[in-house]
């Protein structure tokens, strides 16, 4: 038998202290959102580059998605790894540079204060996500281990860091003329980047590990993910270089084939990895983030009715702003609200009852929340979201207000069960 | 849960009735994500206990190297032994090679694992 001995001091978790704060600014960042919504539904009806609408999108992006994310990954990233994080004050610095900037320039939208609002948190974003990214890139670099995971993840956090500087420049494109065209002329670059490149890729990256981990997966294939990954790459980038030298759409088109045919080896890996499980009972949790994978193909569909719209030269905006909103809303929310509770529970529980003796007093990760509070939340989310992307394509305001009070109320419950855990105490054995 | 058949599992020692008492103890130590003990997972590769030196020796593995809750499953072994042999001291140990691979659950756990 051949043993590789591992010294149990490198399972040294990040400090709970860390992750936490953006696990509760998402969680908030997530009803701020929801609650514009409500209040700014009837901007859905107009065209997409509407203050109101890059306020909400903003916010549920970067304060709600983001944040969450970089949470997860200051935890996720050293275990992916087998090494530690390289440094908890970056960490923090990441965390209040983002939290300072995000309410900064959602704000800058809503008036529509391209001044110094704008760029004071673009700047402040900007300078967060660098941090990230050298406290990531350290971290990777003096770790032993090299995985199709990490690289998924580094990536990812290399395009979001693009996707804020373009965002940047255009911020100070709508004062100064840096650019050829206006700032509205490159949302799709600017968006397309922050959706592919940070959210799609990370969420495979940290997916691809931790979907076969909470199934007992016998399902392995770092091949196919390799190709998952150079679609989406080669897709994006050939995107990015016709939209900014060439801009020929046979390109464009062959660049979205080359990112949608990654959807389907996605599923597939997912279906895989499903059907190859020792753990046959699955949990209302990791059921609403294999939901997520199966919601990709709404804007998928969408995306090519764009296609076909544009070609034939039909106004596709209510299309367009669907497309927005399913992703945002669909499927980058569907896999942050099933994988909080896979995650964040843990988090806590690890701090609390690691050091205890099992008693059979302990509670298990799940029991720090409410289930039924999240079947609910789950139920609301799904109705809200159907209601209100409906109330886009139909241009109904009545179904877009409803279906916006629908997903607030979700946002409420989960909020409710996020603080649950986060202010669990240690129970004591009773004496 | 409890494992139930010791005999079946595949665990190296140098003392088996020790190793009997150990077992039982560390069928207490349940992983928070899967809800299996770490027995029945087939975590638990080596016990070997010295008696001079009042040592008891533990190597063991987790289901995946990039475990989230290792750093709890460990620490939660380390308190199980200590727990049951006060007086001896525990030295835990991870071993990466043979890797853990779904063949080492028990039948307990697999019957456990398919409902």
């Amino acid at each position: 038998m051949v043993q590789t001995a591992t010294s149990t001091d490198t399972f040294q978790n990040t400090s709970f202290k860390v992750v936490l704060p953006f696990y509760i600014y998402g969680a908030l960042a997530f009803l701020a959102g929801t609650l514009l919504l409500v209040l700014t539904s009837d901007s859905f009806t107009h065209h997409y580059f509407h203050p109101h609408t890059l306020a909400t999108t903003h916010a549920i992006a970067l304060g709600w998605g983001t944040m969450l994310i970089l949470g997860a990954s200051h935890q996720l990233v050293p275990v992916l790894i087998e090494g530690k994080l390289y440094s908890v004050k970056l960490a923090a610095g990441c965390f209040i540079l983002a939290a300072t900037g995000i309410p900064f320039l959602v704000y800058a939208f809503y008036v529509f204060n391209t001044g110094w609002p704008a760029r004071l948190g673009g700047t402040l974003i900007n300078v967060s996500i660098l941090v990230f990214l050298i406290n990531i890139a350290v971290s990777i670099i003096k770790s032993k281990k090299e995985n199709v995971q990490a690289v998924f993840i580094f990536t990812a956090i290399v395009w979001l860091l693009m996707t804020t500087l373009v965002g940047l420049v255009l911020v100070y494109n709508f004062t100064y003329p840096l650019l050829s065209k206006e700032s509205l002329n490159y949302l799709p670059l600017h968006a397309h980047m922050g959706i592919v490149g940070w959210f799609l890729l990370m969420i495979i990256g940290v997916g691809s590990r931790l979907i076969p981990l909470f199934l007992i997966s016998k399902y392995t294939n770092s091949t196919l993910l390799w190709v998952i990954y150079a679609l989406i790459n080669a897709g994006l980038l050939l995107f990015m270089c016709s939209f900014l030298l060439f801009s020929l759409e046979s390109v464009y088109f062959l660049a979205g084939g080359l990112v949608i045919t990654a959807i389907p080896l996605l599923a597939y890996f997912c279906l895989k990895s499903f059907q190859l499980r020792i753990r046959k009972k699955v949990d209302a949790q990791l059921k609403i983030s294999l939901l997520s994978v199966l919601m990709t193909v709404v804007p998928v569909l969408l995306f090519i009715i764009v296609i076909g719209a544009s070609l034939a030269g039909r106004d596709s905006t209510r299309i367009i702003l669907t497309y927005g909103f399913t992703i945002f809303f669909g499927w980058i929310t569907t896999i942050i609200l099933g994988m909080t509770f896979k995650t964040l529970p843990f988090i806590v529980w690890n701090k609390l009852y690691h050091h205890q003796a099992a008693d059979g007093q302990m509670p298990t990760p799940k029991d720090l929340f409410s289930n039924r509070l999240f079947q609910a939340m789950a139920t609301s989310y799904l109705l809200g979201f159907v209601l209100f992307a409906g109330g886009i394509l139909l241009a109904n305001t009545l179904a877009l207000k409803s279906g916006a009070i629908v997903l607030l109320l979700a946002a409420f419950m989960y909020n409710l069960n996020v603080f649950k855990i986060c202010i669990h105490q240690t129970l004591k054995p009773c004496v | 849960m409890y494992p139930s058949n010791f005999e079946t599992m595949r665990v190296i020692t140098n003392n088996l009735e020790r190793c009997s008492e150990a077992l039982t103890a560390l069928g207490k130590v349940v992983d928070p994500e899967i809800g299996l003990n770490i027995v029945d997972l087939g975590l638990v590769y080596e016990l070997d206990f010295d008696e001079a030196a009042r040592k008891i020796y533990l190597s063991m593995t987790l289901t995946t190297q990039f475990c989230p809750m290792g750093a709890a499953i460990i620490d939660l072994t380390k308190i199980a032994l200590e727990t049951k042999f006060p007086r001896e001291v525990i030295q835990v140990e991870l071993i990466s090679d043979p890797p853990w691979t779904h063949e080492m659950i028990s039948e307990t756990g697999k019957n456990f694992l398919s409902k």
